[in-house]
Order: C-alpha cells, then sequence, then structure tokens
C-alpha cells in the first residue's frame, strides 16, 4: 500500500487511490465541481490542482493517483493562486443572480468564491447572455447561464440511468449543457442531476422558488416510496412560525449499501402526498363530527376488546407503518386475545435494475418478521366477507393516501363496525363511523426494514396541526382504555427494545446500531437448521 | 540540394502507383517485410533521429517502442488533420504523393505490430482526401495492402476519416475520441495512447509528414539520414510553410535547420514589398511565441529555437512586415483559439474568449491601463492548467505578442489608434 503525504502529514492508502481520495480519507476537502464519487472522472473544472512534488505542472487530484513516497501541497502559494484563477474563470460568465437563485446557500461556486476567491472581479466586458429557463424534462429546469460545464449531469445520464439524454452542444465558451433534439429528461431518476448540479443550473420544478435552503431545517431519514428504503435529507420549512413546519423536498443521502448516492422521482417527490388528500385532524366519532380523543379511544377500545373476545375482530395494516407501530399493534391484538390481522401488499410497476422496487411496502419485511407472512389483508377481507367480523380496524397508510385499504361495499355490508386509524381521509376512512388521526411518515421517529433485510431509521422532521399520536401510542392508548395488560411504552427507542426482545430478526438492535445508515436484521437460520 | 520529401511532386501524375514506382516506391516496403524485423525498423528510426513533424518533436522511435508487446489490437493513428494556421505541409504530400505516406503508414504499422492504420484528415481537405482513397484502393490491388503484403504474412489496413472541420480534432487525443464517434474533447492523461489509445487499444498518433520520412530511412539507412541537418537531434528533411508578406509564399523543403533568413529572403523571393521591412514571424504555426525581426537570425530546427523561447512547431512559418499592426494580428490569432476551443475544461473555455474581447477591445480604441498586465496574467492562469495544449497554443501568443510589442499596444490603449 503506496504511502503518501498530502501538506506534511504521511498516510498510507490502497493501491490506486487517487489524490484526491486519499485526502478526503482523511477529512480534508481538496476543492472540486465536475468530479463527483459515484461517477467517472472527468477532470475538466481544474478545481483540484495541486503540487506533486517532482511534476512540472499542477496535477488534478481527482485523476493523479498516488504513488509511494509521493508528496503533495494542498494549500501552497501555487495552488491557492491556481484556485483563485479557476474562480476567476468560473465568474466572468456566471451571472450575478445569486438572489434569486435556489441553490444560493448551498452553492459551490459560492462557498468555494468566499474560500478561494478574489473579491473583486477584473473582468469588466460583457457577459455572455444565455437562455434561464429551459423546460428539459418532466421535473428539472436549466440555467443555461449558471452552468459551468462540470458535466455530472450528462456523466449522470450516460453511466447511471444509461438513458444519455443529455450532451453538451456548441464549443468553447459557447459551450451548453443541451437535451438532444426530441428528447426529454423523463427518466424516473432525473432529478439527481438537480442533486449533483453544484451550481444552480438545474434545478428542481417541484423546489425552484419555494424556499431558501438557509431556512429549511434538514433531517437525516429514510424514503418510504418503496421496499427499497434509499436514504434522504427531508427539508421542512417552518414557515408558520409553529414549529410544525411544511415539507419542502427531499434529496438523497448516500448509502452504500442500499442507494448509494441517488433516489427516483417518485421518492423524491412523495413528500407531496402527503398533502394530497385532507388530513383527519382530530379525534372523530360519528364521522366528520370531532370528538373527544379518550372518549373515542375508549370507544374503539370497547369495539375491539368485545370483538376480540368472541374472536371476531380483524385488523388490516399498512406496510409502511414503523416496526413500532406494527409491534404495538400486535401487542395490543395478542392482549385482547386475538384479532386476525393482515398486513396490505401495495405493488406497482416493476422493479428495475437501478433502485425502484414494484413492492411499495417501505416496511413490508419488518411486517413480515413480526406478523408472519401468512398475515395480509386478503385474508383478513376473506374472514369480513364470510361474516365472521363484527369489527375491522383499519391502521391506514403514513405516506400515500391513496394507499390507505379501501373496503368494498360488501366488505361494509358484513362488518358492524369499522374502525380507523390514520393520518388521511381517504380509503377505508371514509366507511369509518369512528376515526382517529395518526402521524404521517416524516412526522414520527420509527424503524423500517427494506427488502433485504436492512432495518433503517425513519425520522421526525415536520409536526403537524393535527391531534395525532404515533401508531404505537395509540396501540398504548386503547390497550390502557381495553384494561389489557400492555408494556409501558414512552418513546420509540422503548417499543424498539421490546421488539428486540421479542423477534428474533430484530435482536440486539437499537436506535443506536441502527445509526444513520441501518444495519442488517438478523436474517441467517439458527445454527443446526 | 537533393529533394526528399518532395522529389516526386513536380513529375506529371506523381499522385498514381505507376509514378511512384518507377520513382522506387514501395521497395522500402518490400526490403523491409522480406529482410528487417519489426525491432530492427524502429531501432533504425531511433538511430536515424527522426522527431515528430506535428509539432512537439517527440523521437519517433521512441514513441514507437512504448507500443506494448501483448495481444491487444494495436493501431497507427496517422494524423493529417493539419489545422494550425499557418501550415499546409501534409496537404502537399497527400495530394502529390499519397502513396509515400501509404508506404510510410505500412512500414510503421509493421514496425509496433499494427494491422491498421487510421488516416485522420480534416474535412476540409477533400481533394487530399479523395488522393489517398484513391491511392489506398491502388494500393490494395497491388498487394501494398490488406492481407499477406508482398507474400510476407503481414496484414495491415488502411482507413481514411475525415473530420467534421474542428481544430480540437488535430489533438492527438481528441482525434481519437473523435475517430471514435464521439465529441472531439481531448483525454486526460495518463492513461497515453501507446496504454490505452482508440478503443483502448495501444496507438500510436503520427503527423503525415513523420511517417513519410520513414521509407527513406529504410532505403538510405539512418546513418545517412542523421547527415541531414544542421544541428545534431535535428535531423532529416523539413517542409517548411511560408506565408505572409513575402514575394513567394509556398511549402519549401530543405534540410532540418534552414536558417530562417534564407527561407525568407532566398526561397520566398524577399519581402513582398521592397519598402516594407520585416517586423516579426511566428515561426512555427500561430500557437508559438512570436520573434521580432532582431531575433529571426535563427536556425528553423527543433533545439535552435527551443533556445530563443519559441517552437519549431508546425513549422508554419508566417512573417510580417512593419504594415502590420501587432494588436490586430494577435486579436485574429486569439479569435481562432477562442473559437476553436472546445470548451471542455475552465481555463482554456473561459479565458480565451476573455483574451479575445481584451484584444479587440484594445484594437477597438477601449484600452484601458491595466490591460496589458491582465493580458499576461490571463495567458499565465491558462497555460500549464488545462486538459490538452490547446490552452498553451491560446497562451503562448498572447503573452508573446504582449511582451514583444509592449509599445504598439500601449500606444493603441494612450491614442485608441494604430501606431503604423
Amino acid at each position: 500500500m503506496p504511502k503518501v503525504t498530502i501538506d506534511g502529514v504521511e498516510i498510507e492508502v490502497a493501491d490506486g487511490t487517487t489524490v484526491l481520495d486519499a485526502a478526503l480519507s482523511r477529512g480534508k476537502e481538496i476543492p472540486h465541481y465536475c468530479y463527483h464519487p459515484g461517477l467517472s472522472i472527468a477532470g475538466n473544472c481544474r478545481m483540484c490542482l495541486v503540487e506533486v512534488e517532482k511534476a512540472p505542472k499542477l496535477l488534478i487530484g481527482c485523476a493523479t493517483t498516488v504513488a509511494d513516497g509521493m508528496v503533495v501541497r494542498t494549500e501552497s502559494e501555487k495552488v491557492r493562486r491556481a484556485r483563485a484563477s479557476m474562480m476567476e474563470f468560473f465568474l466572468i460568465n456566471h451571472p450575478l443572480d445569486c438572489p434569486i437563485c435556489d441553490q444560493a446557500g448551498e452553492c459551490k461556486l459560492q462557498d468555494y468564491a468566499v474560500e478561494y476567491g478574489d473579491g473583486r472581479s477584473r473582468y469588466t466586458e460583457p457577459k455572455l447572455a444565455l437562455s434561464k429557463a429551459v423546460d428539459i424534462g418532466r421535473h428539472v429546469m436549466l440555467d443555461q447561464e449558471r452552468c459551468i460545464q462540470c458535466s455530472r449531469c450528462i456523466r449522470f445520464c450516460r453511466e447511471v440511468t444509461g438513458t444519455g439524454e443529455l450532451a453538451f452542444f456548441q464549443r468553447g465558451e459557447r459551450a451548453q449543457i443541451g437535451i438532444h433534439p426530441g428528447h426529454r429528461l423523463d427518466n424516473p431518476y432525473s432529478g439527481n442531476v438537480v442533486d449533483i448540479c453544484p451550481v444552480g443550473a438545474l434545478t428542481l420544478k417541484e423546489f425552484r422558488f419555494r424556499s431558501r435552503v438557509w431556512y429549511l431545517k434538514n433531517t437525516a431519514s429514510v424514503c418510504a416510496g418503496c421496499a427499497r428504503g434509499c436514504n434522504v435529507v427531508v427539508g421542512a420549512a417552518a414557515d408558520d412560525h409553529d414549529q410544525i413546519g411544511r415539507l419542502r423536498r427531499i434529496v438523497a443521502r448516500y448509502n452504500g449499501d442500499v442507494n448509494g448516492h441517488w433516489i427516483c422521482d417518485e421518492g423524491r417527490l412523495s413528500w407531496q402526498r402527503i398533502y394530497a388528500a385532507p388530513r383527519l385532524m382530530t379525534a372523530e366519532s360519528p364521522a366528520g363530527t370531532p370528538a373527544d380523543w379518550d372518549a373515542t379511544v375508549a370507544e374503539v377500545a370497547e369495539t375491539l376488546r368485545e370483538a376480540a373476545g368472541r374472536s371476531r375482530a380483524g385488523a388490516i395494516l399498512s406496510p409502511r407503518l414503523t416496526s413500532e407501530d406494527l409491534y404495538a399493534w400486535r401487542r395490543l391484538f395478542e392482549a385482547l386475545g386475538g384479532v386476525e390481522a393482515g398486513v396490505r401488499r401495495i405493488a406497482r410497476g416493476e422493479d428495475d435494475d437501478l433502485l425502484i422496487r414494484a413492492d411499495k411496502g417501505a416496511n413490508a419485511k419488518g411486517a413480515e418478521w413480526i406478523f408472519g407472512a401468512g398475515a395480509t389483508e386478503a385474508s383478513v377481507l376473506e374472514s369480513a366477507r364470510a361474516g365472521r367480523l363484527e369489527a375491522l380496524l383499519v391502521v391506514g397508510d403514513p405516506l400515500d393516501p391513496d394507499d390507505t385499504a379501501r373496503l368494498d361495499d360488501d366488505v361494509r355490508s358484513k362488518v358492524a363496525r369499522v374502525l380507523f386509524v390514520g393520518p388521511f381521509v381517504s380509503g377505508a376512512a371514509e366507511a369509518a363511523p369512528v376515526r382517529l388521526p395518526m402521524a404521517a411518515w416524516s412526522e414520527q421517529d420509527g424503524s423500517i426494514v427494506n427488502f433485504r433485510g436492512r432495518i433503517q431509521w425513519l425520522r421526525r422532521a415536520v409536526g403537524t396541526k393535527a391531534e395525532d399520536r404515533p401508531g404505537w401510542r395509540i396501540a398504548a392508548d386503547i390497550a390502557d382504555a381495553a384494561g389489557v395488560e400492555f408494556p409501558s411504552f414512552t418513546a420509540p427507542g422503548e417499543v424498539l427494545a421490546a421488539l428486540a426482545r421479542d423477534v428474533a430478526e430484530y435482536r440486539d438492535v437499537d436506535a443506536d446500531t441502527v445509526g444513520m445508515l441501518g444495519v442488517p436484521g438478523r436474517t441467517e437460520a439458527p445454527a443446526g437448521a | 540540394m537533393e529533394r526528399i520529401l518532395t522529389r516526386n511532386i513536380e513529375k506529371e501524375r506523381s499522385h498514381t502507383l505507376e509514378v511512384y514506382e518507377a520513382g522506387g516506391g514501395y521497395q522500402s516496403l518490400r526490403r523491409a517485410l522480406a529482410s528487417m524485423s519489426p525491432e530492427a525498423l524502429t531501432d533504425e528510426v531511433k538511430k536515424s533521429g527522426l522527431r515528430g513533424r506535428g509539432g512537439a518533436g517527440f523521437p519517433t522511435g521512441l514513441k514507437w517502442s512504448f507500443m506494448p508487446k501483448d495481444d491487444r489490437p494495436k493501431y497507427l493513428v496517422c494524423n493529417a488533420d493539419e489545422s494550425e494556421p499557418g501550415t499546409f505541409k501534409d496537404r502537399v504530400i497527400m495530394e502529390k504523393d499519397p502513396h509515400l505516406l501509404l508506404e510510410g503508414c505500412i512500414l510503421s504499422g509493421y514496425a509496433m505490430g499494427a494491422k491498421t492504420t487510421y488516416i485522420y484528415i480534416r474535412g476540409e481537405y477533400v481533394f487530399s482526401a479523395r488522393r489517398l482513397e484513391e491511392a489506398i484502393a491502388e494500393a490494395y490491388a497491388k498487394g501494398y495492402a490488406g492481407k499477406n503484403i508482398l507474400g510476407s504474412g503481414f496484414d495491415h489496413d488502411l482507413y481514411v476519416h475525415v473530420g467534421a472541420g474542428a481544430y480540437i480534432c488535430g489533438e492527438e487525443t481528441a482525434l481519437m475520441t473523435s475517430l471514435e464517434g464521439n465529441r472531439g474533447y481531448p483525454r486526460l492523461k495518463p492513461p497515453f495512447p501507446a496504454q490505452s489509445g482508440l478503443w483502448k487499444s495501444p496507438t500510436t498518433i503520427n503527423n503525415v509528414e513523420t511517417l513519410a520520412n520513414v521509407p527513406f530511412i529504410v532505403e538510405r539507412g539512418a546513418d545517412w539520414y542523421q547527415s541531414i541537418g544542421k544541428a545534431p537531434k535535428n535531423t532529416g528533411p523539413k517542409l517548411y510553410c511560408l506565408s505572409g508578406h513575402v514575394k513567394r509564399p509556398g511549402t519549401y523543403e530543405a534540410p532540418m535547420g534552414l536558417p530562417l533568413m534564407e527561407l525568407v529572403h532566398e526561397l520566398g523571393g524577399g519581402m513582398l514589398h521592397d519598402d516594407r521591412p520585416l517586423k516579426a514571424v511566428i515561426p512555427g504555426g500561430s500557437s508559438v511565441p512570436v520573434l521580432r525581426a532582431e531575433e529571426c537570425a535563427v536556425d528553423l530546427d527543433f533545439d535552435s529555437l527551443a533556445a530563443i523561447g519559441t517552437m519549431l512547431g508546425s513549422a508554419g512559418v508566417m512573417v510580417m512586415d512593419s504594415s502590420t499592426c501587432m494588436v490586430n494580428a494577435i486579436r485574429r490569432v486569439a479569435h481562432f483559439y477562442a473559437h476553436e476551443s472546445c470548451g471542455q475544461c475552465t481555463p482554456c473555455r473561459e479565458g480565451t474568449g476573455w483574451m479575445h474581447r481584451v484584444l479587440s477591445r484594445i484594437e477597438d480604441g477601449g484600452g484601458r491601463q491595466q490591460d496589458m498586465d491582465l493580458l499576461l496574467d490571463v495567458a499565465d492562469n491558462i497555460q500549464g492548467q488545462t486538459i490538452c495544449p490547446l490552452g498553451d497554443a491560446a497562451a503562448m501568443p498572447v503573452r508573446s505578442f504582449v511582451k514583444k510589442f509592449r509599445d504598439e499596444f500601449q500606444y493603441h490603449v494612450d491614442h485608441r489608434k494604430c501606431m503604423v
């Protein structure tokens, strides 16, 4: 393994490591625009020029492989001068529209201009005037003037999605990113080009001009759009001055074991689903009439307890509920003496070979671990149709109103009491005379398990004005009202601790071991099996 | 003086195989295939001291020896993109003696184990391309190209690929990218073409004139070749392209090391107007530093020109007399490089346009006192920081013009008009 000295510190790195990566591995960022760890090396921005002893010229850190004994300086006068000159070159034709640019605040051009640029410009010629708002795809707008031609977006479309919609057109300073004639940037991952654009050239239609990024509260979380469980950062704007906030965007968060650097457009925009249907604001009984929480919980508890006592209670749960919710419901059902529970399966489209899964149940695997594979929505509905259920509890989908279970007329006519717990007035909620509001995705902490059995942690990013509770707490309230034995859960970590003791796949898991990147559940067969 | 590279060009129908053969053509190929190993041929070229005629002057035999001896397909690429302003020498070979180039290609391919030559020719050279196609067809018909050449067991195919008019495609890595069907962008080096070139295979790129020397080295030997030229390590015959304010512009052959003033006054017939003395010469195509008249007592070879801070380059000798506005001249040069910059890397993309706009402003009467230093600074910031040599090619002439003719720039700034 070669040893390289970077700014006086000798480090040992793997063969083939680049100077830029070697520096980064020790927490030292060599400034760069075109380099992206998920894409091929382009070497075009020239921002990462560093001084290598015995090399006649400065070399670009992103494309220079370390050799044993190499001595690299990343902060020498020569290097700083080169960086300052690159910043000057980048800025001569760059528009001064930071005040209305969505990238402002998280713009590498701004950051490096502060760090390495000169406060004044020597450029007095007219700047190039180019197109400012080119509609290149379903979700993406292009500003030709802001583009610094790093080619990340082009490489993304060629190397990651293989769709190749983007290219350079013209040459020299007239060179522009553009879309091939007759094409649109409509691949299912198009939003990633906005994430990787180091400047404000590519913006997301659903985010542009909606919020200044410095007003966003960013929360590391996990996408609940499908069973992949891509790692994301959820940005919420607290524009109500009441700490509730409103979701504004989702961007990709790197996790090499799950999604790499990317997320799909559906996941990126999944937050919009939360605003796609009316929220259930308070407990309601009868439907449409606000009711006291405790009284409504008592009503639900009584209904369930009586039906369960006669073995005539059923429940349908969303596969997007957290493991903690699902486990609390299971404990409640057990304590009530038997509720026939089934988990919905939400499937749309097909698996692709990048990230998208047809199974939209973000926690379908966790539900399977907790309830077993046989606990299906279909079997519960079959019991309902056969007249075997007096009470049916539906726990709705926390992300998408349209994915909440629906009950057809046949089921509705055969079940005496439909009880609903969920965030939205949608699906089965419309048929339910008794409703309890529940926290939606991004409004509570909890774990979900992706299709590969990786346990990951969702984090609360916003609140709501609704009188809602996390699902596990509602289950606890109902247990309390029903007077059945139930653990005293006060935080999702406590539910997870109980789950870890009870369900083999969660053994030894807690919020710390899950961390920011998740941890594989215990799926290995027991010894000797 | 014996003409070597241009010995055939004045013959009737010099481009035909018949005339080429009558002058001893393809005898070198016959001899090499029959009696020389590829290694021996490479050694002979090494010993000859032949240096690349495209501009950089890199020793040709040494370049060939970088080709790995593995089983991957190997390619020879002939750079016929001759696009450097002031350069028109390769065209003479391709139009008048295309078989000389083909024989050079096949011999060179044999030396490095390449079974294919791609001749990448600039799109504007329509006539040259047609001549090459015709010559290739003739060579195939007579068994000088294709399978089992002259019964030797050596196969070699030749293809002409016509470019689409970009200067950058004369840069060897951009040329390969273009040849592969992509936008003509230079590539990062390393890897060098001999390790990973055309289609990631070992590739050598040689200029037309370079390859045209090879048959003579085989025919008469490295010792003979070395004896041509004034200075050591600057050997062989050379084609000089003379243009500008001279009576007889054109392509002239002379031994390497021809004195610049001999080219201007004897071969070129002297200055165009007897009352307008020499002011400056660009000795190696528009990308090399300019020489003031008093610097022109120099021999035109790689090392003599390097010693005075310029380059032989493509031997495009551009002569400027006292009527030339140096601000106007460099503005034109700067426009060319700004127009031809591929735009891939930052300093060249942004810097070439900036320099051109400042120069235009000075010439148009809007110059400022700080503009000369600004130009030098911008040129400095481009040079050495780009992916390919186009950045240097754009920066070097601007620096040299401003440094050597600063008084003219100053006059433009002070008086808002030209001093000539």
